[in-house]
């Protein structure tokens, strides 16, 4: 080995570097709490956990301020795994302590798959309503989608994150091309009429552009924070350009309050539709979708109350859970607390209203789910194991100490 | 050896994930949907997402109020023979202006951004009286700038062509990551006669107290 390499090594297998990592955690957690102050609790995960870099932006210019969860928890793994390799030596009398540097490398790993591959999703449905798919909270995509077949629809779905990017799309399911002209990760839309100096309409097929404007906005990153995209998009077809529609997945629609005050709310945005080809064809912007092999009907919803008072006590929802083949068919009670795992995801109870027979629950697909709970499992074995061991070995020797032969008196 | 091999392997592992999450065009099919079953309000939390956060929002909850221009607002004093009048839900005031040569009225609305920048803003200005665009430079030449209570103003004054040519006096606000405009209409003698007033409320226009 030479030189440069056992430097290389020996960086990595340092004690000090674990001291320096560990030291860089501590203070990571502290200046994200700190953080919570302009963002809500998924933008700090994003900004300072599930990143190498934490980007700080100014307001003029976006700048590296510190080093991510991913570079911190993964030198620490690296450190951790090269000083077993080249430091500790396996020894029974500290299988205890391996077994608990185990269970750290399994939990980091872990919590690598959950960063990854975690998903959350909500499915809202009414009661005697069914669902077979769930809708993602944050992400949103671009749906084109064949409806010509009476019994079935063709979706081609893309992406906000692969739409954004700009270039051509062309998928061998549709006969024409998609082509983002720009997209809005947040947004609002305004009656075009009410808008004294609105600026010209972008689009030149679709509903939605003659009648409102719609503005970018700043992501809100708080906690109860939403953001609604739009999108401007154009099919291109071999003859040419079939038009350009502004999409977005609700619009404001003007009501009047119980008062008759106008008030504005939004709507889902019904979705574009156009002909090409002998086919019909519905454009949309709107929640990502993970549709299911199995379908949810909600029975009944239950909000219970502490006697006399407002305060909830419990929500649940009585659920029927459907395969196609008949392979499954039975009643869930999905309550707080009180998840059903089912097909690889689990569904928690996330939002209620009884009144109106309506419940939403969150869904969520985590391959990892299970490796927190082994990472415990193997640190307490390990913690048990080690003190046992260390117990054992006093043990021994108080006895031995206490069977040796008194030294004779003079 | 095996052990030596654990690090390239998380390596590779790392790798391998981060390839899962390439976001990627998807197609299926799908049966038809019935129609959607859930109307649109606002819902209860009922607990706190125990994976991991997320806002509580969907489409078929969604109900909220569309903000013109949230945060921070402007406050002003309006002369007392404007009279306050209903308004749009979309604009901030209104109010009537009488006078014998019939009626004019100043909206006051505000959007976010700088909705199309001022040169837009005025040729849409002058379109609603029957003038052509403006150029940049010409549009320089029609305007009045003004600095008031920290506040930088646009100050347009057009007037329409013809028999009952309208006019507009308007004054164009940035503010706050927010365009304020206020805008007089009205026939042209009596929008006139309020240039005065119009130019003593301008001064009265500050940011709002928090």
């Amino acid at each position: 080995m030479n030189d440069q390499v056992r430097q290389v090594r020996d960086f990595f297998v340092s004690l000090k570097l674990t001291v320096v990592l560990l030291a860089f955690s501590i203070l990571l957690v502290f200046l994200s709490t700190l953080d919570q102050v302009h963002l809500g609790i998924w933008g700090i995960q994003e900004k300072w956990y599930r990143s190498f870099i934490v980007i700080h932006d100014t307001g003029s210019a976006r700048l590296p301020v510190y080093p991510g969860g991913y570079l911190i928890g993964g030198l620490l793994m690296i450190n951790l795994i090269a000083a077993h390799l080249y430091r500790l030596k396996f020894e029974w009398r500290k299988a205890g302590i391996q077994l608990i540097h185990g269970g750290v490398i399994v939990l980091l790993v872990g919590e690598l798959i959950t960063g990854i591959l975690q998903e959350d999703f909500q499915m809202t449905i009414v009661e005697g309503g069914s669902r077979s798919y769930s809708e993602s909270f944050r992400d949103y995509e671009v749906a084109v989608i064949d409806v010509t077949d009476p019994k079935h629809d063709d979706v081609v779905a893309i992406p906000d994150s692969l739409f954004s990017r700009g270039g051509e799309i062309q998928h061998a399911k549709l006969p024409f091309k998609v082509v983002p002209q720009f997209y809005f990760p947040n947004s609002i839309a305004q009656p075009r009429a009410q808008v004294p100096n609105a600026p010209p309409v972008a689009a030149n097929q679709g509903a939605i552009a003659p009648r409102y404007v719609v503005t970018e906005q700043a992501i809100d990153y708080s906690q109860n924070g939403r953001n609604v995209p739009a999108a401007l998009v154009a099919l291109v077809a071999t003859e040419g350009t079939l038009g350009t529609w502004l999409l977005r997945p609700e619009v404001p629609v003007l009501r009047r309050d119980e008062n008759g005050q106008p008030q504005l709310s939004a709507d889902t945005a019904a979705p574009e539709r156009l002909t090409y080809g002998g086919r019909t064809y519905e454009l949309s912007l709107r929640l990502v979708r993970a549709y299911h092999p199995f379908s949810i009907r909600l029975l009944k919803v239950t909000h219970d109350k502490y006697v006399g008072t407002e305060d909830p006590k419990n929500f649940s929802s009585r659920i029927e859970i459907k395969t196609p083949g008949g392979k499954d068919d039975r009643e869930v009670l999905i309550y707080m607390n009180n998840p059903l795992r089912y097909g690889g995801y689990t569904f928690f109870q996330h939002q209620m209203e009884a009144a109106r027979g309506l419940t939403g629950l969150q869904v969520v697909s985590n391959p990892g789910w299970l490796l927190p709970y082994v990472a415990c499992i193997m640190m307490t074995f390990g913690l048990l194991g080690q003190f046992g061991i260390s117990l054992w070995s006093f043990i021994k020797k108080r006895r031995a100490k206490t069977a040796a032969p008194k030294p004779a008196a003079t | 050896m095996i052990l030596r091999s654990v690090s390239p392997t998380l390596l590779a592992l790392t790798v391998f994930l981060s390839a899962c999450k390439k976001p990627a065009v998807e197609s299926y099919r799908v049966a038809k949907e019935l129609p959607p079953a859930a109307p649109g309000a606002a819902t209860t939390p009922a607990t706190p997402p125990p994976a991991s956060s997320a806002p509580a929002a969907s489409s078929a909850m969604a109900n909220t109020a569309v903000p013109t221009a949230s945060g921070a607002s402007l406050a002003w004093t309006a002369p007392a023979h404007w009279t306050s009048a209903q308004g749009s839900a979309m604009r901030k005031a209104t109010y009537a202006i009488k006078g014998d040569g019939g009626a004019a009225e100043l909206a006051v609305t505000a959007f976010p951004g700088d909705v199309g920048g001022d040169l837009a803003n005025l040729n849409r200005w002058r379109g609603q009286i029957g003038l052509g665009e403006v150029a940049q430079a010409e549009f320089e030449a029609t305007t009045q700038h003004l600095d008031r209570n920290g506040l930088h103003m646009t100050v347009v004054n057009i007037v329409g062509t013809g028999a009952g040519a309208q006019r507009i006096l308007g004054a164009i606000v940035p503010h706050a990551g927010a365009t304020w405009f206020f805008k007089m209409t009205g026939p042209d003698a009596l929008v006139a006669k309020e240039l005065a007033a119009f130019t003593a409320f301008l001064d009265t226009i500050k940011p709002a107290a928090p």
